[in-house]
């Protein structure tokens, strides 16, 4: 039996990508040609709702070669008026994969900005042409770059830089890929036209490769406020967030160097002079409020060394052992290895405690969580049966584990905080139903916010009906936060809860003009599959949607019940006026009668009768 | 022979007479209805009338009148209702209609009727409306819709030594012996409506099936057994039931039915009986002295015959007709069960393994036998 050797290979992110592509929408010409428009449209939008700027959104695709079949290759180009990037980050930022602003906790299109990245590498492998950005951060220098990317080491090549005077800030990105214009077209436009509808406070314009312009001017001019960055919530994390929250709460022990007793000196505003150790302690323990922790961890082991500087320079710490309370270090001087022992009930000694055990469980939970105070803490603890003043850096795998189910289990924490979250709001998302669809009813709703496994959201929710509306309805218009999902819809959500939903109830029948806006904001949309488009049936969600779409449909109802009631008047006066004299004519024959019955003036007074309820009744529609 | 000659042409004109009567009774009863609606109209109000209720919780069995009859629940529909507006008007131009077919003595079918509508802008969407429309007129006067001259298809006939005297326009006096024609005779308006002069028949046979009927004929069970033979074509209509009725109450003959040996067979027997809960609103349709003397259930291991499964829609017919109220005792109880029991039914046209005779020379002497003592 020979021995069979198996080769281990580090593959960079890139080329992770490369090759599971369609994990990330990227599987054939038509869906990549869609997913890279929304990706850098999401980009653009995404980088001035940061800001604060109304975003101008120019969306290009044109054929490099327009007499040949589809696929073929495409240049894509979107342009916006955003904050553009600095000069030293576009490399880094279109020419790797994973490089990314968006790691913060708060609602935003996209997560990373991978998806861009992706499209850039599609381009590159389909066309062998590089990204070529144009960024101006400053609004005055825009920098232009034209960058490949080098799979394999997953990092950028820049190709050409040259860089021009502009007056306004902004980014443009501009890729070669190969795509299918014919099939993919149909929901590019869907695509446009529906964010439109959820962004009305943006312009759009889109410029399609048969040369038809499609131009979406702002009708809104407030941006809704932005989110702001927030902790997690403890019922939305898992053992290895809160490992790598450990990791950041814990302090190196800094080295002590030339540098850092001169940074010691100067925070201690000790400039020249030279310094007893005692002196220094006086002098640390007058300023200590306004020393940085790198200083004050320096100055807690000259505590138990007691030594003044130029000692300090001559030795190197080798290890604390807080446990059996030594502090070992190696004498430069002496060519050995030496101890000093720490006095617990030092000040000094809880700073270096933090340092190296980590912050108590309390405080923890109360720095690096949203939402939890001391006392909830404490009862927490009590929960996951830890001492309140249990150090996280010497927790130990099992109880790290243990932690994080009670995190998930305690039912104590208040709600997750929605400020994280950036819905559209009523008002703007009634204005923009009403110019899309002029209808002859619109209602909208704002859910308060709701919270699943810790992620915050808000459904937003309206419905349309009449007007310019297609009959064929309900359709319905899907949109997690601010993107309009537009594949798969067969196994969403939304659909679902629309659906189940028994319209005749609501005196909706037959194939009604009608529409139906779901927005669904979350820091964490629970997206059923990594395409983005279609949202799975969490329970909460569910349950949110269900509750919106019933106030919603109730109000509908009401107004389908005064149009039906205006219009049974009016069907009313019809048939009065079409069978009351056909019955005059066969009962006069029947009866023998030659003259027919007078009823023609009590007729008349019915049928205007009628007609005046059916008008009093669309008024009062009207009204509304 | 000459006073003789004057008695037939009395008594022609007597029976023309008792027509003519007839005639007028229904003309009287349209006009009143009409001029009810006519005076509401006069006055300025809507028109509105009231109409036994056939829902069925309104249908009811009497056991003494042995039929279902409608409740005393009535639903009053007027025009002043939007969604009556449309009915009400196909009823009071249904009635027009009827004066006017009564009136010039002109039979009609149920699919004339549907069509006719069309030359007076009255709108139907498909026959079964317009047919529901007449049942509407039925339940509304009390009576069937052959009595104002719409019949539905003909699909039954009858063979035997029966005398009628036709008493519509053009054939008023004219005779006829209804064992001429070996095919037998449609039944339809002109009989239904002739008088029944005589008969030397004893019986009447209702028979399910035409092929039965036409071997019947061949084998001369009309001499053979003195009677009248009636094909009922499966369900029998109502103008077959109405004959049925008369041969009964006229004639003073019995009546015994004839079918497969099946539930639905057993059914048959038991409409021609006692009607059926869709006429309830109607009388004059039921013979409650006839009987059932075949096919039965317990036959079939009598007589051995070859028998094919029931089927699901069998079996639940059966569980069906175990809850009527006229299946809870006698014969139509014990064969019921016993189907149930079998699982198994024969058509009529299984006595035919034992030669295409048998049935009329064994079977059907020792049911006619059986029928005296039932």
């Amino acid at each position: 039996m020979s021995a069979i050797k198996e080769k281990f290979n580090q593959i960079s992110p890139s080329e992770f990508f490369y090759s599971n592509r369609d994990l990330a929408g990227f599987s054939n010409p038509t869906r990549s040609l869609y997913t890279a428009v929304r990706e850098f449209v999401e980009n653009a939008l995404d980088a001035c709702d940061q800001k604060g700027i109304l975003p101008d959104v120019h969306l290009t695709i044109k054929a490099v070669d327009p007499d040949k079949p589809d696929p073929k290759p495409y240049i894509l180009t979107v342009k916006d008026n955003g904050p553009g990037i600095d000069a030293e980050h576009i490399p880094l930022a279109f020419g790797t994969v994973l490089y990314g602003s968006k790691f913060g906790l708060k609602q935003a299109r996209g997560m990373f900005g991978l998806g861009a990245t992706m499209a850039i590498l599609y381009g590159q492998i389909t066309t062998n042409k590089p990204v070529i950005v144009k960024s101006s951060s400053d609004g005055k220098i825009q920098n232009q770059f034209e960058i490949l990317l080098d799979i394999q080491k997953n990092k950028p090549v820049i190709v050409k830089h040259t860089t021009k005077e502009v007056a306004k800030t902004g980014l443009t990105v501009s890729i070669c890929l190969e795509g299918d214009y014919s099939k993919a077209g149909n929901k590019i436009r869907d695509y446009v036209y529906e964010t439109s509808l959820i962004t009305p406070y943006a312009s759009i314009t889109f410029d399609d490769p048969k040369e038809q312009k499609f131009a979406h001017p702002r009708f809104v001019k407030e941006i809704p406020p932005p989110p702001t960055i927030i902790r997690p919530h403890p019922h939305g994390i898992d053992v290895e967030r809160i490992r790598r929250m450990i990791v950041e709460s814990q302090f190196e022990i800094p080295t002590i160097d030339d540098t850092m007793i001169e940074k010691v000196r100067k925070d201690l505003g000790l400039s020249v002079k030279k310094l007893s150790f005692t002196s220094i302690m006086d002098k640390a323990k007058k300023k200590w409020k306004n020393l940085p922790r790198q200083v004050r961890v320096v100055i807690a082991l000259m505590s138990f060394l007691k030594m003044d500087f130029e000692k300090l320079n001559k030795i190197q710490i080798e290890d604390i052992d807080m446990p059996n309370k030594k502090l070992f270090y190696w004498d430069f001087g002496d060519s050995q290895s030496k101890s000093v022992d720490m006095d617990p009930q030092s000040e000094y000694y809880k700073q270096l405690t933090n340092t190296v055990q980590g912050e108590p469980l309390t405080t923890f939970l109360t720095k690096r969580f949203q939402r939890i105070g001391p006392t909830t803490a404490v009862k927490f603890a009590e929960f996951a049966k830890f001492k309140p003043e249990k150090r996280m850096g010497t927790l130990t795998n099992q109880e790290l584990v243990n932690l994080s189910d009670a995190l998930q289990k305690f039912e104590d924490f208040m709600a997750p905080d929605s400020s994280c979250l950036a819905p559209l709001g009523a008002e703007p998302l009634e204005k923009g139903i009403k110019k899309f669809f002029n209808p002859d009813f619109v209602a909208v709703v704002q859910r308060p916010a709701s919270a699943y496994s810790g992620f915050p959201f808000i459904i937003e929710m309206g419905i349309a009906y009449g007007g310019d509306i297609k009959s064929g309805g309900p359709h319905v218009y899907r949109y997690a936060n601010r993107i309009p999902l537009l594949y798969d819809e067969g196994s969403d959500v939304v659909l679902k809860v629309v659906n189940d939903t028994d319209w005749g109830r609501y005196k909706v029948k037959g194939e009604p003009p009608f529409i139906i806006v779901s927005h669904i904001c979350s820091t964490r949309i629970p997206y059923k599959t990594a395409g983005k488009e279609n949202v799975a049936d969490r329970q909460e969600i569910e349950r949110e949607l269900r509750l919106a779409l019933q106030f919603l449909s109730r109000k509908l109802s009401s107004f389908m019940s005064k149009r039906g009631q205006a219009e049974m008047a009016k069907k009313r006066a019809n048939l009065y006026a079409k069978y009351i004299p056909m019955i005059a004519e066969f009962c006069t024959e029947l009866s023998g009668k030659k003259k027919e019955p007078n009823y023609k003036k009590m007729l008349q007074t019915e049928i205007a009768s009628e007609n005046k309820k059916a008008l009093t009744e669309e008024n009062e529609i009207e009204s509304k | 022979m000459k006073a003789s000659k004057k008695e037939k042409e009395n008594k022609i004109k007597a029976r023309s007479k008792k027509a003519d009567d007839k005639q007028k009774t229904i003309l009287e009863m349209l006009k009143s209805h009409g001029a009810k609606i006519y005076d509401d109209l006069d006055n300025g109000q809507f028109p509105k009338f009231s109409i036994p209720s056939r829902s069925v919780s309104n249908i009811v069995y009497d056991k003494k009148l042995r039929q279902y009859i409608l409740g005393n629940n009535a639903a009053l529909r007027s025009s002043r209702n939007s969604a009556q507006l449309r009915s009400f008007t196909q009823l009071m131009w249904l009635a027009f209609f009827a004066n006017r077919l009564t009136n010039e003595r002109k039979s009609s079918t149920l699919r004339d009727v549907y069509y006719s509508s069309q030359a007076f802008a009255v709108e139907f969407e498909d026959q079964s409306e317009s047919d529901n429309i007449i049942v509407d007129l039925e339940a509304v006067t009390s009576r069937a819709r052959e009595d104002f001259h719409i019949f539905p298809e003909e699909r039954s006939s009858i063979f035997g030594d029966l005398n009628i005297e036709y008493t519509i326009p053009g054939y008023e006096g004219k005779t006829m012996n209804l064992a001429n024609h070996p095919d037998g005779y449609s039944i339809g308006p002109s009989l239904t409506t002739a008088e029944l002069v005589d008969t030397s028949a004893e019986i009447v046979i209702a028979i399910e099936k035409g092929g039965l009927f036409t071997r019947f004929v061949e084998e001369q069970v009309d001499k053979k057994f003195k009677s009248i033979i009636i094909n009922t074509g499966g369900q029998a209509p109502r103008s077959t039931r109405t004959l049925l009725k008369r041969l009964h109450d006229e004639m003073k003959l019995p009546v015994i039915c004839l079918t497969d040996g099946d539930v639905y067979g057993e059914h048959i027997a038991m409409v021609i009986k006692s009607g059926s809960a869709n006429a309830a609103h109607l009388r004059e349709l039921t013979v409650p002295d006839a009987k059932w003397v075949g096919v039965w259930a317990t036959d079939i291991e009598k007589y051995k015959l070859p028998t094919i499964p029931m089927t699901e829609s069998d079996i639940k017919r059966c569980y069906d007709l175990q809850k009527d109220p006229r299946y809870q005792d006698g014969i139509w109880k014990k064969e019921l069960d016993v189907f149930l029991k079998l699982k198994r039914k024969a058509e009529l046209e299984a006595f035919s393994k034992y030669g295409l005779t048998n049935i009329t020379d064994k079977y059907l002497p020792q049911k006619l036998e059986l029928a005296k003592s039932l």
